[in-house]
């Protein structure tokens, strides 16, 4: 990686080259547990979007405050009171999501991409990439999940989005929505990234070495 | 002159992959053909599509991922072949279908092919179909040949129907359930044969199923009825024996077995499925890495006691 | 595992006859050990038991000329592609008059013990079966170690061999008079002969002979490749295992296979050096035999005493189906410990392709030392020789059971024998 990050870089490599989900295999647990419909995907990946770019502008504008032997506490605080934000917000005006996503939302707090960006990334850089990272490994979980949610809501339940798209004569296949559907689609899509990975890696050392 | 030079050995016994999958197939055809006499030809097309899809899975599999294409190692065959055996007789085509590619692209393909699959590929396969649409996995019909009708009963003696039988027609397999696990005779002949052509050990069926008889007898089951009824003696003989994913030493298939029993009586008296035997074999076939890891043959020359290094 | 009576039908009904050639190449390495320093030089005039390579080095075993005659070259040749070694060449003049001073010691119940040894070590006396060690060498029981058991292997469990069962049918006296005079030299009260329950004659020729014999008793082992493997022949008959990294001597017991014991026999009794061998001539070929042939007699000559292949021939093997190496052409010299030929069509030479394990646990099941093969030849394809060391692949007496079972067809005992060397090269190469 260079040494200077320009703004777009970051975002760019949040979103794709090291996706929270796909490359860097990070909160997997609301992964599997909130994929079963497109809708699930986009609610959850919205809310931690919305935590992770509240925690990495306020962590990253105390950077310099927060002693560097309690800063995972500090970063816990802060990370909690965002999700707090949204776990109220939500109850608000999405009750539906809400409940769909129950459990998932205050365990955002524990979430490792929050965490991970706080620690990797905020502590480290400038309120405004930090914002920007926020952003683009929110977007790109929220893409990831949302991904999944479609592909495991099709087959589990023959919609997207809520939307019938394969017709009452699907029989849909039930373990798509289960936990063991969300093991198979979420194996397959990485196994799909690293084959994709490992052949440019190969592609780039040929290059190298021609 | 122009000879070959090659590391000794230089013969090799008559037994390859190709002739114990053959061997396999001859076994199971017993079991096919009364599945076939005991419910038509539904039973025959669910059983024929299952084969063709399994065989032109792998192909097309090896073919677009450039591999050695080996369906002539058989091993497709026997295992589209076992899942339709797993099927009931009134799954629908496309049922048959579905399972034959996770059976092959899924569980096998994807983990490296013929020997590298975790679970037992027919076994998982009907897993995924059973937890996916267990109202058609259950279907079960009585047979056409049982006096009275060919009504649809989505009872087995296993579930809560009220379904009873006696143990001539349910060792024969005039009784309701998937093709091939309704006649125990069959089964037998079929397991005689592999035993026989030293395809299998006596180790794992019997072990299987004897631990599963004394459980049933503890659980206050009556033994026969729970060895004759669903598919613990299908499993036991076909799928529990599958090379790839059991343990390789004695000691490590009688475990595997043993615990293949004992989850079948589990699952069947205090879980929420009628039947285990799927589930029961799949937990069986993780562990079994781990038992292969663990449980080595003795060494010789070896101090007793002594460990070896893992 | 199969039985080991495959492939010899052919020849184990076919009485042992001698078979002398025009020529014979004697190689100066036929034994484990420094090769023999040749002492005689072209042009020279032999005569059939005169010493014509000197020993060098601990293990060093002098060669004696086979035949009298004329030696025609001393160079260095090509033998199974080894490193070349340095081969006497004799033509043969037919007298077939043996060396001066040839002297015997009499019986071998009543000779001084004391000069056994040196009697086997001056007869050019190593292991027949095919490991060729020197037998002076096993023959001495160095300090702090003991010996109770004398164990005669007639187990020939190897395929299509049957000239160690002949040598037991036809002649049953030399085998024990060999056992005996071991037993003497080294005062065991105990010598066991072993052979196989196929062999039904060879047992019973062999109890007729030991009969009140001292100490000598004939045991019957279940036929089962590889019964005749040394640690597992001592396993059967005493129930003791060799530790690993061990000699059979570290439990006691002394394993002489029963053509070496004939001709230590023939050393001590009619002081006859080793100067020829029985050796099975079995497969493509139109008269299978048991041949008493010359040490150094071209492989080429013998199929010729058995009227030739029968077929093209597509690999000819220096010693059994399991474990004999393949020979490049047949103008290889049959050496001491040269028990057979093997001739194999072309159809039967070709290795199948390797297809992927399917785990049947079949090699699991046939190691006779208790090793996982197919977890050994996993590390051996990853090129991780720690990993097959860690799952003591040193420990593998290439027997190639497993890979005559494996229906895959893989190469287990060949990646085995390649990492055995390369380990211990590694292991070499670390030392110095």
């Amino acid at each position: 990686m260079s040494d200077k990050k320009t703004a777009r870089g970051v975002f760019v490599n949040g979103l794709l080259n090291e996706n929270p989900t796909f490359n860097l295999v990070l909160g997997t647990c609301p992964t599997q547990a909130v994929t079963t419909s497109a809708i699930n995907g986009i609610g959850m990946g919205a809310a931690a979007t919305f935590v992770l770019l509240g925690s990495n502008v306020v962590i990253s504008l105390l950077r310099n405050f927060i002693p560097n032997k309690v800063r995972i506490p500090a970063f816990i605080v802060i990370i909690c009171a965002f999700v707090t934000m949204v776990q109220l917000l939500m109850q608000a005006f999405l009750p539906d999501l809400y409940s769909a996503l129950g459990m998932f939302i205050p365990l955002i707090v524990v979430n490792c991409i929050i965490l991970a960006r706080a620690e990797a990334f905020a502590s480290k850089n400038s309120v405004w990439l930090s914002a920007v990272d926020g952003v683009g490994m929110g977007l790109g979980f929220t893409l990831a999940i949302t991904l999944i949610g479609c592909i495991r809501e099709f087959f589990g339940n023959g919609t997207v989005f809520g939307i019938n798209v394969l017709g009452g004569g699907y029989d849909p296949m039930l373990i798509m929505i289960l936990a063991p559907g969300g093991f198979i689609v979420f194996g397959l899509i990485l196994g799909i990234v690293n084959a994709i990975t490992n052949k440019k890696k190969a592609k780039n050392m040929q290059e190298a070495d021609a | 002159m122009k000879l070959f030079v090659s590391t000794p050995p230089h013969i090799r016994a008559h037994e390859d992959t190709r002739s114990i999958m053959l061997d396999v197939i001859i076994a199971l055809l017993p079991t096919t053909a009364a599945g076939i006499y005991f419910f038509g030809y539904r039973a025959a097309i669910v059983i024929a599509v299952s084969m063709l899809t399994a065989v032109l899975s792998e192909w097309i599999w090896q073919k677009l991922a450039k591999q050695t294409v080996r369906i002539g190692d058989l091993s497709a065959l026997v295992t589209g072949l076992i899942l339709g055996l797993n099927l009931p007789p009134t799954a629908p085509w496309w049922l048959a279908c579905i399972g034959s590619v996770i059976a092959i692209i899924l569980v096998k393909q994807l983990f490296g092919g013929i020997g590298h699959n975790f679970m037992n590929p027919a076994m998982a396969a009907r897993g995924v179909l059973i937890v996916s649409w267990p109202a058609l996995m259950t279907a079960y019909t009585l047979p056409a040949v049982f006096p009275g009708v060919d009504a649809v009963a989505s009872a087995t003696i296993l579930g809560d129907g009220g379904f009873t039988a006696n143990y001539m027609d349910m060792f024969i397999g005039n009784i309701p359930g998937s093709i091939g696990e309704v006649s125990k005779a069959a089964i037998l002949i079929g397991l005689v044969y592999m035993l026989l052509r030293r395809v299998v050990s006596w180790r794992i069926p019997v072990i299987f199923v004897g631990v599963f008889a004394l459980l049933s007898l503890i659980f206050g089951n009556d033994p026969l009825t729970a060895v004759l009824s669903g598919g613990v003696l299908f499993g036991a003989v076909f799928m529990a024996t599958d090379y790839t994913t059991s343990p390789m030493t004695r000691l490590g298939q009688s475990i595997y077995a043993a615990g293949c029993g004992l989850m079948v009586a589990l699952i069947r008296n205090f879980g929420v499925y009628p039947e285990g035997v799927t589930f029961a074999i799949l937990l069986m076939n993780i562990v079994t890495p781990l038992i292969d890891k663990y449980l080595n043959p003795r060494l010789y020359g070896a101090k007793k006691g002594a460990k070896k290094n893992v | 595992m199969h039985s080991s009576g495959e492939g010899k039908k052919q020849t184990k009904d076919v009485p042992i006859r001698a078979f002398v050639s025009d020529t014979v190449a004697i190689p100066m390495s036929m034994h484990i050990g420094a090769p023999s320093k040749p002492c005689v030089n072209k042009g020279d005039l032999v005569k059939r038991g005169q010493v014509i390579g000197e020993p060098v080095g601990p293990l060093g075993l002098p060669v004696h000329a086979s035949i009298s005659g004329e030696v025609v070259s001393v160079e260095e040749r090509l033998l199974f592609g080894a490193s070349p070694t340095m081969t006497v060449t004799i033509k043969n003049d037919f007298a077939d008059e043996w060396v001066e001073g040839i002297k015997g010691l009499g019986n071998v119940e009543t000779i001084d013990p004391s000069l056994v040894v040196d009697a086997v070590k001056n007869a050019g006396i190593c292991g027949m079966g095919g490991a060729a060690f020197p037998t002076h060498v096993k023959l001495t029981v160095g300090e702090g170690k003991s010996c109770d058991t004398i164990i005669i292997n007639g187990a020939e469990c190897e395929t299509y061999l049957t000239s160690d069962y002949r040598l037991m049918v036809e002649k049953p006296r030399r085998v024990v008079d060999g056992l005996r005079a071991v037993m003497r030299a080294l005062n065991v009260y105990k010598g066991i002969i072993a052979i196989e329950d196929n062999k039904p004659k060879a047992i019973s020729a062999m109890r007729e002979a030991a009969r009140g014999r001292d100490g000598v008793e004939v045991r019957v082992l279940r036929t089962k490749y590889p019964q005749g493997g040394e640690k597992q022949l001592i396993k059967a008959l005493t129930g003791r295992e060799v530790p690993s990294g061990k000699l059979p001597l570290d439990v006691h017991t002394i394993v002489i296979n029963a053509a070496t014991s004939a001709a230590i026999a023939d050393a001590i009794i009619d002081g006859l050096p080793l100067t020829e061998r029985i050796t099975t001539v079995t497969g493509c070929v139109n008269a299978p035999a048991n041949l008493q042939v010359r040490i150094g007699t071209m492989f080429e000559d013998i199929i010729s005493a058995c009227e030739g292949y029968s077929e093209e021939p597509g690999k000819i093997i220096a010693g059994g189906g399991m474990t004999g190496p393949c020979s490049p052409d047949d103008t290889m010299p049959i050496t001491k410990g040269g028990g057979g030929i093997v001739v194999l069509g072309v159809k039967d030479a070709k290795s199948a392709p390797e297809s992927p394990c399917i785990r049947c646990a079949r090699c699991v099941q046939v190691c006779p030392m208790g090793l996982d093969p197919f977890k050994i030849k996993n590390f051996c394809d990853k090129g991780d020789l720690k990993g097959a060391q860690k799952n003591s692949v040193m420990e593998c007496i290439m027997c190639g059971c497993c890979s005559y079972i494996c229906p895959a067809r893989r190469q287990l005992t060949a990646a085995f024998k390649e990492a055995k060397a390369d380990i211990m090269q590694e292991a070499r190469r670390q030392k110095q």
